[in-house]
């Protein structure tokens, strides 16, 4: 669709629109004190292409729609038309395999990429798999031999499945500048992203766990006196959210049967239910705050893949879920990461969740949401001590509690093919299509609006160009300050890219679900789980094994 | 011997494609192939030629599609293979087989497999119920009929999401507040083991029963009325009637109910999987979903295949024994 | 239509016999518990539809909070068939998401009738013959050709994964139709098999007998009095076997990509880590069991005809 037939549909909303605009500016001049750890906003060009697309369609507007996003797409073509002449890949056609997510994902790419298909004359075949069968689907292709895409949508930790096999293009030069490269957040650099030293993943997400709160909760006053007689406060003197991991216990365990204004509350929100590899992240977000120590990259293995999930870290981490389960809503046991974010604390229940950033773009997008007005954010909360395996003992640190944040799955990214290297004609058609997806302007827009994608650049942060898409500027202050915080941690814990590495998790999920439900100890549940893993080493080939883990994590 | 002729140069056709493209040609020599091998029975053995004409197409059919899944799979079943592995698969012996006699998630699963099974018998009773009742003389029955039908048109994904994730949920489910208002304080139909196993079979057989009320049903609808009418005369009561004489006549019907029915009830996954992943603590898993958290989330193809072809062996056998056992009974009934 | 005629008979009779007034007490609340069962059976049967049906007629919130009845709990919206692109304000609008829909409820319907339509063919065929005949493929008993085909139906389909992508790449079937329709005729050919065979059993074999003496052969007395007489049971087999395509996800998501990719897939896409959204799922159910239901309604009396036709008589 062309730019001027979509501005004659959308004539008819531009009214409302202004109106929406007035409040949002209002609301702005209002709010005062942006989280210091922000850049302080740089202005941006009224006219410029990123003001123009956070407009679309406007806060107020409902969800984005098809046309709408070929309209982004239309207007973000700016970089590509520097690179691409008009009708350069002419015949070229190539099959892009993505997810289907909730008809986003694959179907916003689809959007996006149409206006660029009618400038460059490619035609793109779209393969579109649900996400219960992603992993299945790539590990079977790659090994019949019938994997026929020529760019995927993949996840950062897949990368170690895809390298060793040696499937992948690497990023020429020329990408790298049109999609703004530095301008992407440090963790997500090197060597996340690459294998080998080869650059190949075009980013478009990022990944990271952080702590969701109700605000409404932990500023009521009559709990606020109550907490006054709790014994067990774990360092946490007036009523407020909570900073360790020892005093989200507490608080689950004092919110228990507590009411505000009229309604249950529960505290912390725990998934003990294997969501297919993806309940791991959550036990390993409970745990990095014991179990990474600063300065270490090794939380999850040590440097010879020797498991470290059965040492007293996760074992506490294990712990804190069994201890908090009775505290929390009943059939809690049977909540996967799913339920927790989208039928329990979105609609209302639970205090405290950790999750990815979904759920601050949800809470005032989705309509499943009643809490975007009482909603703030966090990065995981710390441990008050932590556990260095070099020397088997907790240790509590002189500059306070252990923070160390779970980049949990590090974001989706566009890659493309070995296959398109052999013609120089498809291989920068193909990457011309994954540098416009992963373009900065773009980027700013899937990371406002629902798409699937969080933000993942540094020039994110800036609070005016969300303000233009009808965010208060408090929250999404709150929203990014947590976002960017846990980016940029010095002490951010990065899971390992080795092959099979959701084989490891699904096998953790398994054992855990089993100690969650009181059939083993913690420990004999982290024994087990590291048991199976030694066993699935020794399958997958040790030595393999620890070089891939030494690349993946940069140990060089 | 024309027909010998032809069977001999097309197989050998069959051989010879591996220059082609594809394979493509080798499937249309196998139809041309089944076609002349039709036209030789009929040739060569003339009337009983002409019988075996009626289960030859369905036979060849499924040996061609079969043969090659079947042995590629005992092939693999017998290897270490992991999709992951550098080194490739490599044959392992019995050493699968030992890892299955070891391992606590089979065997857990086989247990509530015999739970799941067991409850085929309500099911096939309940269902029988329900087609007697819609055989009876009733108003209103093209509406019941299409009603008690409905439940199995919708798919296995719909049925885990919207009535295991939404009609149960312990908060909102109207399912919940039901069971609340029942006087059920606090309705967790997935904490307990026993309630969770139960709720889960409770779900399949509400999309099952009326597989078997299909069956049930035509059967019923088959028996002759002088059969009815010769118990009515004899002044026997209905019950008598039923278990004399209707129950020992529906007798081969409701054991293809049965035995289709057990076997579904064997593969049993999407739900499980969907709504508890086996959860609480294995309480709810099943052998299919097993094999496939094996298959598909691990890669782990060498071992979930032996332990597939494992439960195949096990299923074969219970089922003939089934078989066994039903046509004893038949012939004393009869 | 014989069996109403049938039942209508023994109903009068009944009547009859029913003099007395005890026996008409007994009658009476027969037919009130008859009914009532037959009542809460429906509900148990069609209240997840009804839900399943509200629910695309909800937001979020209505789903999370459990309303139930329209107007009253909560105010109807189009919310699942807008996502779909098929609701009233947005059917003229372009969409591709009703595009892809579209495409796949196409590919469902081609599939699903293709594969139960051979499968009904094939397996009506070697039922009879098995009903009828004496088979010895060298050890081979029928008895034992029976069990063949009931043994393909118990492998749990998950570990046919590598074989069939395997094989289908090597016959260039992948992502193509022909391809998905010999896996579902495979999947229901032996429910066809054991269902008709049961049918077949049932029918008397003079009349066949009678056709032979009277000059014709096997496959004409087959097609000419024996098709006519199980054609009920070839519906009640071809729906079961329709609705068992229909809703088969397995296959669909692993042999089809692109082309040939059926509607379960879609449904399945509805939940992922970004949550599930409910009206779509439920608005998809809902219009994935219309043409099942129609075909339902439409095929109910043949399957119940029974063979009242042949047997009674």
């Amino acid at each position: 669709m062309r730019v001027h037939v979509y501005e004659q549909l959308m004539a008819t909303q531009a009214s409302r629109r202004r109106v929406m605009k007035g409040t949002a500016s209002a609301v702005a001049g209002l709010v005062a004190g942006v989280p210091a750890t922000l850049s302080p906003s740089p202005s941006f060009a009224a006219d410029s292409v990123v003001a123009q697309i956070m407009k679309i369609p406007g806060a107020g507007n409902g969800s984005p729609t098809d046309a709408d996003w070929q309209k982004v797409g239309e207007l973000c073509l700016g970089p590509t038309k520097k690179y691409v002449q008009p009708g350069e890949f002419k015949g070229i056609n190539f099959s892009f395999m993505g997810l289907n997510n909730q008809n986003l994902h694959n179907f916003l790419f689809r959007g996006f990429l149409k206006p660029w298909e009618a400038y460059t004359g490619t035609l793109i075949k779209w393969i579109d798999l649900a996400q219960a069968d992603y992993n299945a689907r790539l590990q079977q292709s790659i090994a019949t031999g019938t994997a026929d895409f020529d760019i995927i949508e993949m996840g950062a930790p897949f990368e170690g499945d895809m390298g060793v096999k040696n499937l992948l293009s690497e990023m020429p030069d020329w990408v790298k500048k049109q999609v703004d490269f530095d301008d992407i957040v440090d963790y997500l650099k090197p060597p996340v992203g690459t294998w080998n030293g080869k650059i190949h993943r075009v980013t478009i997400d990022s990944d990271c766990h952080t702590m969701n709160r109700r605000t409404d909760v932990f500023t009521d006053p009559g709990l606020a006196k109550q907490w006054a007689d709790w014994k067990d406060k774990a360092g946490l003197g007036t009523w407020g959210p909570p900073k360790t991991w020892q005093q989200v216990q507490q608080i689950t365990k004092f919110l228990k049967g507590k009411k505000v204004k009229g309604k249950e509350v529960y505290g912390f929100l725990d998934q003990p239910k294997p969501w297919g590899g993806f309940q791991f992240y959550f036990t390993a977000s409970r745990a990095s705050s014991y179990a990474k120590y600063p300065g270490e990259k090794n939380w999850m293995f040590d440097e010879n893949m020797k498991p470290l999930v059965n040492n007293p870290a996760w074992v506490r981490a294990i712990q804190d879920v069994i201890d908090a389960l009775p505290y929390e809503p009943a059939d809690q046991i049977n909540a996967d990461p799913g339920t927790t974010a989208f039928q329990q604390f979105l609609p209302g229940t639970g205090s405290l969740l950790e999750w990815w950033g979904d759920i601050g773009t949800m809470a005032k997008t989705s309509d499943t949401a009643t809490i975007g007005d009482v909603l703030d954010f966090d990065i995981l909360p710390a441990s008050d001590d932590v556990y260095n395996f070099r020397k088997e003992k907790w240790e509590t640190l002189p500059n306070g509690p252990n923070v160390a944040p779970n980049m949990a799955y590090l974001g989706w990214g566009i890659y493309v093919m070995k296959t398109v290297d052999s013609d120089p004609k498809r291989h920068k058609a193909a990457w011309s299509a994954a540098a416009h997806l992963g373009g900065k302007d773009l980027s700013m827009w899937t990371a406002a609006y629902p798409s699937g994608f969080q933000p993942y650049r540094k020039s994110h942060t800036n609070l005016d160009l969300w303000a233009l898409a009808g965010y208060d500027k408090k929250y999404i202050g709150s929203y990014m300050d947590s976002q960017s915080t846990s980016y940029n941690h010095p002490n951010s814990a990065i899971e390992p890219r080795i092959p099979g590495i959701f084989q490891y998790y699904s096998i953790a999920e398994d054992e855990l679900q089993k100690t969650f439900a009181g059939k083993q100890s913690a420990q004999q549940g982290a024994d087990n789980v590291a048991a199976a893993w030694e066993k699935l080493t020794n399958k997958l080939g040790r030595e393999n094994q620890i070089k891939y883990y030494r690349i993946a994590m940069g140990l060089a | 011997m024309i027909a010998v002729a032809a069977l001999q140069i097309l197989d050998g056709l069959g051989l010879v494609p591996i220059a082609f493209v594809n394979w493509r040609p080798t499937l249309y020599a196998f139809l041309l192939w089944s076609v002349a091998l039709g036209v030789g029975q009929v040739l060569q053995y003339g009337e009983v030629g002409k019988q075996r004409l009626f289960v030859l197409p369905a036979l060849l059919f499924t040996a061609a599609m079969v043969i090659f899944p079947t042995l590629f799979g005992l092939n693999i079943a017998f290897t270490d293979w992991n999709l992951n592995a550098q080194s490739g698969h490599h044959f392992n012996g019995l050493d699968n087989l030992r890892t299955l006699w070891g391992d606590a998630y089979f065997w857990n699963a086989l247990g509530n497999m015999a739970f799941y099974v067991a409850t085929v018998l309500v099911q096939y009773a309940i269902a029988f119920g329900l087609a007697m009742l819609l055989n009876a003389d009733i108003r209103g029955r093209k509406f019941f009929r299409v009603a008690f039908l409905l439940p199995f048109m919708l798919s296995p994904v719909a049925v885990s999401w919207m009535i295991g994730k939404s009609l149960m949920e312990n908060r909102f489910g109207p399912l919940a507040n039901f069971a609340r208002w029942l006087g059920w304080e606090n309705p967790a139909f997935f904490t307990d083991p026993w309630i969770a196993r139960t709720t889960i079979i409770a779900m399949d057989a509400w999309v099952w029963i009326p597989f078997m009320v299909i069956l049930l049903l035509a059967g019923l609808q088959a028996l002759p009325t002088d059969i009815k009418e010769a118990a009515k005369v004899d002044g026997a009561s209905s019950w008598q009637a039923f278990w004399e004489i209707t129950f020992p006549l529906m007798l081969p019907v409701s054991l293809t109910a049965i035995v289709l029915r057990t076997i579904f009830e064997l593969k049993l996954a999407d739900i499980v999987i969907n709504v508890t992943a086996g959860g609480p603590g294995g309480a709810t898993d099943t052998v299919s979903s097993f094999v496939f958290r094996e298959y598909r989330d691990r890669s782990n193809v060498g071992y979930a295949t032996m332990v597939a072809e494992v439960y195949l062996i096990i299923i074969v056998v219970f089922i003939t024994l089934l078989l066994r056992a039903t046509s004893r009974y038949m012939q004393k009934m009869t | 239509m014989t069996t109403a005629i049938g039942s209508e008979a023994t109903a009068e009779e009944d009547e009859v016999e029913a003099g007395s007034l005890a026996a008409w007490i007994a009658r009476f609340g027969g037919k009130t518990l008859v009914y009532a069962l037959l009542i809460l059976w429906t509900v148990i049967a069609l209240f997840p539809i009804y839900w399943t049906l509200s629910t695309s007629m909800k937001l979020g919130r209505d789903v999370t909070q459990g309303h139930l009845i329209p107007w009253v709990d909560f105010s109807p919206a189009w919310k699942g068939w807008q996502s779909l692109g098929l609701s009233p304000d947005t059917i003229f609008a372009t969409s591709n998401v009703r595009e892809e829909f579209l495409k796949k409820f196409v590919n469902s319907v081609i599939c699903s009738f293709g594969a139960a339509a051979v499968a009904v063919v094939l397996g009506s065929l070697a039922a009879y013959g098995l009903s009828r005949f004496e088979y010895k493929f060298g050890p081979w008993r029928n008895r034992d050709i029976l069990f063949f085909f009931i043994s393909q139906l118990i492998l749990p389909p998950v570990v046919l994964a590598l074989p069939f992508l395997v094989l289908y790449k090597a016959l260039a079937l992948l992502d193509t139709r022909v391809g998905l329709i010999l896996v579902y005729t495979l999947m229901v050919l032996p429910i066809v098999i054991w269902v008709m065979r049961d049918q077949f059993d049932t029918i008397p074999q003079e009349m066949e007998q009678a056709a032979l003496v009277d000059g014709c052969s096997i496959w004409g007395a087959f097609v000419r009095i024996v098709l006519p007489m199980a054609a009920p049971g070839m519906v009640a087999a071809f729906i079961l076997s329709l609705v068992l395509c229909w809703n088969e996800y397995f296959f669909a998501s692993l042999l089809t990509g692109f082309d040939a990719q059926t509607l379960p897939v879609m449904v399945a896409s509805q939940t992922g880590s970004q949550g599930i959204n409910w009206w779509t799922i439920a608005a998809l159910a809902t219009a994935a069991i219309t043409p099942l239901l129609l075909i339902g309604i439409f095929l109910e009396r043949y399957i119940v005809m029974g063979l009242t036709a042949g047997a009674g008589k």
